[in-house]
Formats: structure tokens, C-alpha cells, sequence
């Protein structure tokens, strides 16, 4: 792996896992207990980060796939999976950090809140991509299907989006998963962002590294091939 | 343009001529329709719930269920003799090809949508509303955007080994928007609800096809190139 | 027998007038894999070219470059003054493919078969046109059957009419004597050296030795992706070619 990746994956990975520890050190001793949901509404600063930066990766795989069916160069589906890899990740903790929260605030595990939906939607979007991009004979082709597969779901999400709402608007629910009242205290604000700075960084160093590796294992797999040593991917020379 | 249209003719006509000879997939579809009535006839129980309130779903819902058991086929009867390279190797643009394969289908799937109406309407005695026409506007809308859709992501799962076991993992998550537009706009005119309650969705419905078509030509040559 | 010792980038002068189909430096690479590494002829009209090599010679696809379904890696193809861009719809105009895959459908009649292929080629004459064809290839009685009531070898001759509808001034031919019998393979054989009629560029690819020489004005013996060899005909006897034939794969396969 190339030692600029290597590196700034590091000082990424040790910068977010710092800030990780401030953002809980915040939640738990310092920003102010919520009004109308007390403790548990803490778990917010873990929530909707990691909602952000599971959305903000799909956009990265979704421009990714776009700029390499255009480019046909490598390396962009390799960001693209480096970056989808992390974003199911956190997809799953926002899916794992919600219901959580829902029980013990309202007693269900799940409300279809639209923007929880969106998200479980986006977990089986992200699921299409890996499927896709692993059940072909030519792994090429693979690439190519799930970087469509990446496109056509960024180009849905916000129609999903603005129906899932518009539903929601028709059949309104007794709990509505808003984080606070209508505006957010300043140390709540602060505490937040706090949150998305660690998970950002967190994730950034994920995907740095997962795509050094990509880089590695496809040159490996190269030389492999060349050398004889792996039979070739099936369809390459019928 | 003259000669674009003639080739997505060509292969609609095709397309038409061999389902009507083969019959393979609008007998699936419809089998599986009036099957599907029957069973619901059973699971619902007709004391606890009014059927009419829910038809509007378990329309949609047999439609989409149906419709993946004929999309899944779209480009099976192209592998039999290697068909679909022989027209690849025809000087026919590829978003061209996607275009016809979309009208086919969208044809094909009107006529099992017609017949799905047809088995509710007898099994349930149901009421369509007095707005045909919004209704139809709907509904084929509906269908377009699922065909688009559909259509795009089964030339990609008959590549995979998974096949079409694949197509409702990738086509589900993106048809919430036609479900959600779809059925409640079906909801209200089935209920008499005026047509005007309605132009909101259609236009969302017409938005989610527009871009479930633009999106499918543009990508559909990196689905079927190298 | 001449033979190039390394494989040609540069086109071999032959017995053509002037070239009409040139390949320069042809590579395809799929990731590390150079399935055509360094392809390069020169084809006058009328010439047929049969390409031998082994199975993964990768003569398939250095087909479908030249049919423009792949885009090479690097090097140029040219069909007269045009150059092959890939996906380019005139380039489809003008080459046909015949292929061991009739890319026919059953269940359409022979007619219907070549309308809709004469639509997507954007032919206007159909009307006339088909049953010329089709009389070409001795199927004109059967034009009302559908497709998948012909034996093999009569597809294979519908396939040909198709491929030949559009009047291609260069017909590629992928293993086109695959799963004939022996009387089905000599009608097809008769109805392609009616293709040598001055006009057309041919290429044949087949790994079937006897059935390709007997065509060939230019012999061309890929392995591992090159040329080993490219050059005319002359009058070679298929024993000695066959010997020829032996010895340059395993010298190639042997390096």
C-alpha cells in the first residue's frame, strides 16, 4: 500500500478515534439532558452522524461509479467499493442506534419514521451494489453493474425521500423522532457537530485504508494471472 | 430520427410476435394473477375488513409481483440462438434498444394489469370511481416507471449468477415512490374522490418515469458492452 | 512458404491491388491478459483471410474488435479511408457477422427473421431484398416456416442471408462449419466461396484446418495472441500445412 494512503489513513484513523472519545466524554458528562425525552436522547450524537455519513457515501460511490463508466479507470471503482463499504457500515448503526432508540423512549422498535425508512431502504440499496458487483462470472462486468446499480440508486434516494415524507404527512404518528424542540441548544449544536467531525474522519480513515488494500489486492491478483499462477476470470478469451 | 423509430418499431414488433406465439410470459402473469385473487379471496377475511378499502393495494402489490415474474424473462428468449449479439452487431443505438425492450414490456404489462383489474373487479365486486381516465393516467404511469426500471435491472440480473432472484433486491427499494404515488392516488379515486385530488401524484408518477427512462437509456450501454 | 519471423506490425504486402481492410498493432488487453497482442494485416477486395491458432489463441476476440464489439487496447483498424471507431453505427453497416450462433428467433418465420433484421440495419427494399437472399442460400421455399423448424445446417444458411442482407463489404466468419455434418458443411462451403466474388473482404476464423485452407487466398496462424505467421496461400497441401501448422504452435507455445 502506497505510504502516503497508509499514512494519511493513520493520522485520519487517530485524529476521528480522539474526537470519538471527546464526543463521549460530551455525551455523558456534558451537553444537557433533553427535555421532553431525557437520557436516552443522547444517543442522537451517534444517530444522525452517522446518518450523514451514510448518505454522504452513497453520494461518493454514486459519483464515483458515474465518473468510472465515463473514464474506465480503475481506481474509481475501487474508491467507489472503499467508500460503499464504509457506508453500509454506518447505514448499520444508524439502523442498529434507532429502534434502540424508539424502544426505550416510546416502547416500539420501529415507527416507520421517513427518514428511518429512507435509511433501511438505503441499507438494501447498498446490498443491490455488493450483490451485483460479486455474482458475476467476469468481475469487470460486475463492476460495470454495480456502478450502474450505484447511479440509478443516488438518482432515487431523493424520490424515495420526498414520497416516504409525503406519506408520512397523509398518516401522521404519534412519536415523531425529532431531536429536541425546535431548535437546538448550543451545546447540543456543538456536541453534534462534534459527532460528525469523529464519524467523518472515522470514516474517511476506513476508506482510505480499505482502498490502499483494493489497490493492493488487484495488482496481486494481476501479477497472479499473468504469471499463470490463477486461471483466468471466465469469458475473458471464449 | 425516422430510421431510430423504425428499429425501436422492429424490435417492439418482435418482441409482440414472439410473446403472442410463445405466449410464455403473459401466461405466467396471468396464471399467477388469478391465482393470487383466489388466495387473497382466502386470506382476507372479508367480516374483519372491507375490501374495497384495501384493493387499491393488493392491485399494485399483484401487479408488481407479477410484472417481476415477466420482466425477469425480458432477455431469456434473447440467449437461445445468441440473438441479442446479432443485434448488438446491428448498427441499432443501444439506448434505441432499451427504448423498444421498454415498450414491449409496458405493452405486455398493460394487458396483465388490465386482467388484474378484471379478477378483483369479479372476485370482489369492486367500484373503479367515475374518473376512468385518471385512473388509467395512473395507473399506466405507475407502470412505466416500473418497467423503466425493471427492464434496466433485468439485463444486469440475467448476467449474474444469482439471476432473477436478484431482480427484487435491486427493483423493490427504488418502487416505493410508484407504490406510495400509486396506490393512494388509486385509494382516492376508487373512493369518488374528484380527479383534481390526483394531478399531484400523477406528476409525481410522471417525474419518477421520466427519470427511470432517461436514467435507462443512458446507462443501458454499459449494462450491454464491453 | 513465406513466413514473417516476427509477427507484423506493419501490413504485408500481398498479391491486393491495394489494401482495403488494414489492421495496425491490434491490443486488447483484459486487465493483465493481452488477449491480442500486436495484430496487424492488409487485405485487398475479394481476398478471404482464414485465421488458425489453438483454442485461447484469443481469435475470437480479435473478432470482435475487428466486428467493432470490443474496443482495442491500442492500434487501428481501417476499412478504406475509415477508420473503426467502436460502437460506431456505420461500422456495424458495413461488416457482417456470421457466427457458430445462428442469432436467429425461433419462433419468427425465415421472412420475418430477415425483416427484422433489415429494420435495424435500416434497409428500405425488404420486399425484393428477402426473397433475393433467401434464394441465395436455396431457403426460398421455406420463407413462411419458422426458424426453429430448420435443421441446423439450414440455419446456419439463413444466418448467412442475414448476415449478408445489408450487402457488408467485409463478412467475418467465427467457426462457421460448427455442429454441420458432413453434406450440410459442403452446401455452406458452396455458398461461401460465392462470397469471393471480388468485392467482398473476408475473414475466416476456424481451428478447423482443412476446412479453412480450402478457402484461403491469406493464411494467418494466431497463438497467444499474435500472429505467428501471416502470408499467402500459395499452393499449399493440407499435410504439409498441417506440419507447418504444428510446429509454429508448440514453438510459440513453448516460449
Amino acid at each position: 500500500m502506497s505510504a502516503k494512503i497508509r499514512w494519511t489513513g493513520a493520522v485520519l484513523g487517530v485524529l476521528g478515534v480522539a474526537l470519538t472519545l471527546v464526543l463521549h466524554w460530551m455525551v455523558f458528562f456534558w451537553v444537557p439532558t433533553e427535555r421532553t425525552m431525557g437520557v436516552v436522547q443522547r444517543i442522537f450524537y451517534v444517530h444522525v452522524p452517522a446518518a450523514w455519513v451514510a448518505f454522504m457515501a452513497f453520494g461518493i460511490v454514486a459519483v464515483c461509479s458515474a465518473v468510472y463508466l465515463w473514464l474506465k479507470d480503475e481506481r474509481l471503482d475501487m474508491a467507489a467499493v472503499a467508500a460503499a463499504e464504509g457506508g453500509i457500515l454506518f447505514t448499520t448503526i444508524v439502523l442498529l442506534t434507532g429502534p434502540l432508540w424508539g424502544r426505550v423512549a416510546w416502547g416500539t422498535w420501529w415507527t416507520w419514521e421517513p427518514r428511518l425508512t429512507l435509511t433501511l431502504l438505503l441499507w438494501f440499496i447498498y446490498l443491490g451494489y455488493f450483490l451485483v458487483r460479486s455474482s458475476t462470472e467476469n468481475p469487470q462486468r460486475g463492476k460495470r453493474f454495480a456502478a450502474v446499480v450505484g447511479i440509478v440508486g443516488a438518482l432515487d434516494i431523493p424520490l424515495i425521500h420526498l414520497s416516504v415524507q409525503w406519506f408520512r404527512s397523509l398518516h401522521p404518528a404519534p412519536v415523531v423522532m425529532r431531536p429536541a424542540g425546535p431548535s437546538l441548544h448550543p451545546d447540543m449544536l456543538a456536541t453534534l457537530f462534534v459527532g460528525l467531525g469523529a464519524m467523518t474522519l472515522l470514516f474517511f480513515s476506513f476508506f482510505l485504508y480499505r482502498y490502499g488494500l483494493e489497490r493492493v489486492s488487484q495488482g496481486l491478483l494481476h501479477r497472479e494471472v499473468a504469471e499463470g499462477r490463477t486461471p483466468q476470470p471466465e469469458g475473458v478469451l471464449s | 430520427m425516422r430510421e431510430y423509430l423504425r428499429q425501436v418499431g422492429a424490435l417492439v414488433w418482435k418482441d409482440v410476435v414472439v410473446e403472442y406465439r410463445t405466449r410464455e410470459r403473459v401466461a405466467a402473469m396471468g396464471g399467477f394473477t388469478i391465482l393470487v385473487g383466489i388466495l387473497f379471496n382466502y386470506a382476507i377475511d372479508p367480516t374483519a375488513v372491507e375490501p374495497q378499502a384495501i384493493a387499491s393495494g393488493l392491485i399494485w402489490m399483484t401487479v408488481v409481483f407479477g410484472g417481476m415474474l415477466g420482466l425477469g424473462r425480458t432477455f431469456h428468449l434473447e440467449e437461445e440462438e445468441g440473438a441479442f449479439q446479432g443485434v448488438l452487431l446491428s448498427p441499432i443505438p443501444r439506448d434505441a434498444l432499451y427504448l423498444g425492450k421498454v415498450v414491449a414490456n409496458f405493452l405486455i404489462l398493460t394487458v396483465v394489469t388490465i386482467l388484474v383489474f378484471a379478477v378483483f373487479a369479479l372476485f370482489f365486486g369492486l367500484e373503479f370511481g367515475r374518473h376512468p381516465l385518471a385512473l388509467a393516467g395512473v395507473v399506466l404511469l405507475g407502470i412505466l416507471g416500473f418497467v423503466a426500471i425493471g427492464t434496466l435491472f433485468s439485463a444486469i440480473s440475467a448476467r449474474t449468477s444469482m439471476g432473477d432472484t436478484l431482480l427484487p433486491i435491486l427493483v423493490f427499494p427504488l418502487m416505493v415512490p410508484v407504490i406510495i404515488y400509486g396506490v393512494t392516488a388509486t385509494s382516492s379515486l376508487f373512493a369518488g374522490l374528484p380527479a383534481s385530488e390526483v394531478e399531484g401524484n400523477i406528476r409525481m408518477l410522471g417525474a419518477f418515469a421520466a427519470v427511470a427512462l432517461a436514467a435507462g437509456a443512458g446507462l443501458f450501454r454499459y449494462v450491454v458492452e464491453e | 512458404m513465406e513466413s514473417s519471423a516476427s509477427p507484423s506490425q506493419e501490413p504485408v504486402p500481398g498479391e491486393a491491388s491495394e489494401p482495403v481492410l488494414e489492421a495496425r498493432g491490434l491490443v486488447r488487453e483484459f486487465g493483465p491478459i493481452r488477449a491480442v497482442d500486436g495484430v496487424g494485416f492488409s487485405l485487398g477486395a475479394g481476398e478471404l483471410m482464414t485465421v488458425f491458432g489453438p483454442n485461447g489463441a484469443g481469435k475470437t476476440t480479435l473478432l470482435k474488435v475487428l466486428a467493432g464489439a470490443l474496443k482495442p487496447t491500442e492500434g487501428s483498424v481501417r476499412l478504406r479511408d475509415r477508420e473503426l471507431r467502436t460502437g460506431d453505427p456505420d461500422w456495424n453497416r458495413r461488416i457482417g457477422v456470421l457466427s457458430h450462433q445462428s442469432f436467429l428467433y425461433g419462433h419468427l418465420t425465415l421472412e420475418e427473421n430477415l425483416r427484422f433484421y433489415g429494420k435495424l440495419f435500416g434497409l428500405l427494399d425488404l420486399g425484393d431484398r428477402i426473397p433475393e437472399r433467401l434464394a441465395q442460400v436455396g431457403l426460398e421455399k421455406r420463407a413462411g416456416s419458422l426458424a426453429r423448424t430448420l435443421s441446423r445446417g439450414m440455419r446456419q444458411r439463413l444466418a448467412l442471408a442475414r448476415t449478408l442482407l445489408h450487402d457488408p463489404e467485409f463478412v467475418l466468419l467465427d467457426e462457421p462449419y460448427t455442429g454441420l455434418d458432413a453434406h450440410a458443411a459442403a452446401v455452406l462451403r458452396g455458398v461461401l466461396t460465392s462470397l469471393k466474388d471480388g468485392r467482398r473482404t473476408v475473414i475466416l476464423v476456424t481451428h478447423n484446418l482443412s476446412q479453412g485452407l480450402e478457402l484461403a487466398d491469406r493464411v494467418a496462424i494466431q497463438v497467444r495472441g499474435r500472429f505467428v505467421h501471416l502470408g499467402p496461400r500459395d499452393s499449399l497441401d493440407l499435410p504439409s500445412f498441417e506440419h507447418f501448422y504444428r510446429e509454429k504452435v508448440e514453438k510459440e507455445e513453448a516460449r
